[in-house]
């Protein structure tokens, strides 16, 4: 029996300090985009000045406390000693013990207070940018605004565009369940509740593309539900927005894109829009999302190729190559880089082409045809389509001509 | 050989094996049933056995001996029939009666088993008596009280429903005061009599019950009526009046805390107040498939309602045939304000536009954008 206790406590100590060096090698992390203590924007910074501090004293009194505690545990450990006196009640160092982290508390209450009122500022919004979640994406609409030459209302998804040193002001919202959007280095978190509308203050301080994720458990491909946001500079942004109110332009005549174009209009304008396109009898073709999908929405592929993500943000348009060009670039050529979009070479094929193929097998959604019963048929996510691949193929192409 | 707990318990494991057993072929999603009945045969089977290898807990041999005398006279049977008979008619009436068919036939063969167990549990009747009250009385109590309740609560909402504003809120204090005053009395004064206690009780409820007799059969007040039969779709967004409506919808915090604009009409002029924006602006952004609250805050002299002008809808009858498709809110006065809730699930076609206007108000509308 002893032996069997020696080798657990021996067990339990390669376990303890194997965990511990585990924990101070991931604090060595370099590649961490959704790090919470590199601000990139005033938002994340008036955050940072409140958590250093308050870290660092939870960090003393938390060091205090578990040296007095192990201290204590060795001193006063059970030698056989005889039970000591037992005494109740010290006044003085009870209220001492009472006062000094009531004050602490306070302290830390009156900073803290004073950053939620900053965050909470609406007031010298100078961009408004409506922020819609659903399972599992996100949709980002941005209502006329003539100072910025959004002339027309420009809708997009997955990636959040928006011009440096500007205050953008986030008008969130959900059409199914809660959602939660936050960006570490540009804010903090705001909920997207269904039937509200929250607002979130961002502004970047340099171009550069800032990584987030979904922070409120919203079905199964939570975990898949990333967001970015893109900071252009000024000019950039300009030039972002000129091409996303561009007309549609169709593909050449008898190419494959536009053997796309038909399959498109087949299959995928159910749901998704892609503005200017029209059927072959001329009349628009409007996507109708409220009869297929839960949500009552999926991702308007206008411009598609602009993006550097695709379905919702949770796979990449871009080879790893290309897109590591992206993200890795220096702050000032980061827009043109970005602005290039999607080239044929660049272009992640594996990942489109497979999820054309079969998207639930690709992404854990409810997607199943049989099992829709709770929501009269309707999917959330994409769902199997059976295309052949040929018209993968066809398809790719059209996409591909969505600048 | 075999003992009678033994017997039951065999007995519930069998016809929970045959349940499950109909289960998988009557329903569609039996996980969660399955679940649940295998556990209750395994869990019954386990008492299976622990019964016989027991013999039911070895009892004692001062137990009173086993009773031959006839059963006593019992309504159950007669409920058990009257539960047969309701069951049967509610298959061909409503799914009501059915389901109080159900519950009183399950109640009266219950009372009825346990009632022809204890009675012939030993010679002793007081001892039967006893018996019977252990196993029942746990279950009854519970459920009559819950039914008691039950029967009081509806029959003070005949009341509310039947008299008016006034009388009601009235009542309502009286009542809360009463019940308040009885509370007091009984936990200040614990040597009162038990019959006075359910004396008072008993006159309560049965006066509670009484009124609302009465105030069932003398039908909800006139005003209640009248906005039953009011149409709330307001199909023509005119000029026509409704006095029965939620006049204080808007002040409610759930609607007040998500509002997406205010429309505002002051001297003639709407404009909108989009959250976020620190302009009036004339066009309100609209999400597909999205609730959106507004709020119209009439600011003008006169009685006015903001209508969402929506395009057109296809009607059903006459085939192709179509109509405005409008949404509007109640006329409102000056200085109060109404709440439009929209949900939009497409973008307008191409050439036409959503806006919102104001019957009587010339010149003025402001854009609904529907990316």
């Amino acid at each position: 029996m002893t032996s069997v206790w020696i080798m657990l406590v021996k067990k339990s100590r390669a376990i303890l300090g194997f965990a511990a060096i585990s924990i101070v090698a991931a604090s060595c992390g370099t590649n961490a985009p959704q790090d919470t203590w590199q601000p990139k924007g005033p938002n994340s910074k008036i955050i940072d000045d409140l958590q250093r501090p308050v870290f660092a004293v939870a960090g003393i009194i938390g060091l205090i406390v578990a040296v007095a505690v192990i201290y204590t545990l060795i001193k006063y450990r059970d030698r056989g000693q005889p039970i000591p006196e037992q005494t109740h009640g010290k006044p003085a160092l009870e209220i001492t013990l009472t006062i000094i982290p009531a004050l602490i508390l306070a302290v830390v209450a009156v900073f803290t207070f004073g950053a939620i009122f900053k965050l909470a500022k609406t007031d010298d919004t100078e961009m408004i940018i409506n922020v819609t979640g659903q399972q599992w994406w996100w949709e980002y609409d941005y209502p006329t605004q003539n100072e910025f030459g959004i002339t027309q209302p420009i809708i997009s998804s997955g990636q959040l565009v928006m011009p440096v040193g500007t205050k953008v002001l986030l008008r969130e919202t959900s059409r199914d369940v809660i959602h939660s959007y936050w960006i570490p280095a540009l804010n903090g978190k705001r909920d997207a509740v269904p039937g509200r509308v929250q607002t979130l203050r961002l502004e970047a301080d340099a171009p550069g593309i800032y990584a987030g994720q979904c922070t409120e458990f919203c079905g199964l491909s939570h975990a898949n539900m990333r967001m970015e946001a893109v900071a252009l500079s000024k000019a950039d942004f300009a030039k972002w927005v000129a091409n996303q109110q561009a007309a549609y332009v169709a593909p050449a005549k008898d190419s494959l894109a536009q053997q796309g174009e038909e399959v498109f209009l087949n299959q995928c304008v159910r749901c998704h829009q892609v503005n200017g396109l029209m059927r072959a009898d001329g009349t628009p073709a409007i996507a109708a999302p409220d009869e297929n999908v839960w949500s009552g929405s999926a991702p308007n592929l206008t411009h598609l190729m602009s993006r550097n993500t695709f379905a919702g943000a949770s796979f990449d348009l871009l080879s790893k190559q290309c897109r590591d060009e992206v993200w890795n670039a220096p702050s000032d050529v980061v827009g043109t880089k970005y602005l290039a979009g999607v080239t044929e070479e660049c272009l992640n094929q594996k990942d489109l082409r497979s999820w054309l193929r079969n998207a639930p097998a690709m992404l854990p959604m409810y997607a199943n045809a049989t099992q829709l019963k709770a929501t009269g048929g309707k999917y959330r996510g994409m769902p199997y389509l059976a295309l052949t691949e040929d018209d993968i193929s066809k398809l790719v192409a059209y996409l591909l001509t969505l600048k | 050989m075999f003992s009678t707990g033994f017997k039951y318990f065999l007995g519930v494991t069998v016809l929970s094996i045959a349940a499950l057993i109909m289960s998988l072929f009557v329903l569609d999603q039996v996980a969660i049933a399955g679940v649940a009945i295998s556990m209750l045969i395994v869990v019954t089977a386990l008492l299976a056995g622990i019964a016989v290898v027991t013999r039911d807990g070895q009892t004692t041999t001062s137990t009173p001996d086993a009773s031959n005398e006839l059963a006593s006279q019992s309504m159950w049977p007669l409920v058990t029939s009257i539960g047969v008979v309701l069951l049967a008619l509610g298959l061909v009436t409503s799914s009501i009666v059915f389901f109080t068919g159900v519950i009183v036939l399950l109640a009266a063969l219950a009372e009825w088993m346990i009632q022809s167990w204890s009675e012939r549990a030993s010679k002793d009747k007081n001892y039967n008596a006893a018996a019977r009250k252990r196993v029942l009385n746990p279950i009854e109590f519970p459920v009559l009280a819950a039914l008691g309740l039950g029967v009081v609560i509806y029959s003070f909402s005949r009341i509310m429903l039947t008299v008016n504003k006034t009388t009601g809120a009235t009542l309502f204090i009286v009542f809360g005061a009463l019940v308040l005053i009885a509370g007091i009395l009984f936990a200040v004064k614990p040597e009162l009599k038990r019959s006075l206690v359910v004396a008072i009780c008993v006159f309560g409820a049965v006066g509670i019950f009484t009124a609302g007799v009465i105030s069932a059969t003398s039908g909800v007040r006139e005003e209640l009526v009248a906005a039953k039969a009011e149409s709330h779709e307001l199909p023509e967004c005119g000029a026509e009046r409704s006095e029965h409506f939620d006049k204080e919808a808007t002040g409610t915090l759930s609607l007040r805390s998500s509002v997406s604009a205010t429309i505002e009409l002051l001297d003639g002029k709407l404009t909108a107040q989009v959250v976020g924006f620190n302009k009036p602006q004339n066009t309100v952004t609209v999400r597909r498939s999205t609730p959106t609250s507004l709020i119209f805050r009439n600011l003008d002299a006169k009685e006015y309602r903001l209508v969402a002008e929506l395009g057109t809808r296809t009607l059903v009858e006459p085939e192709g045939a179509t109509e405005k498709n409008l949404v509007c809110t109640q006329l409102t006065a000056q200085g109060s304000e109404q709440l439009l809730l929209l949900d939009i699930a497409k973008s307008p076609k191409a050439g036409t536009s959503y806006s919102l206007t104001v019957p009587g108000v010339e010149g003025q509308s402001i854009e609904l954008v529907v990316p």
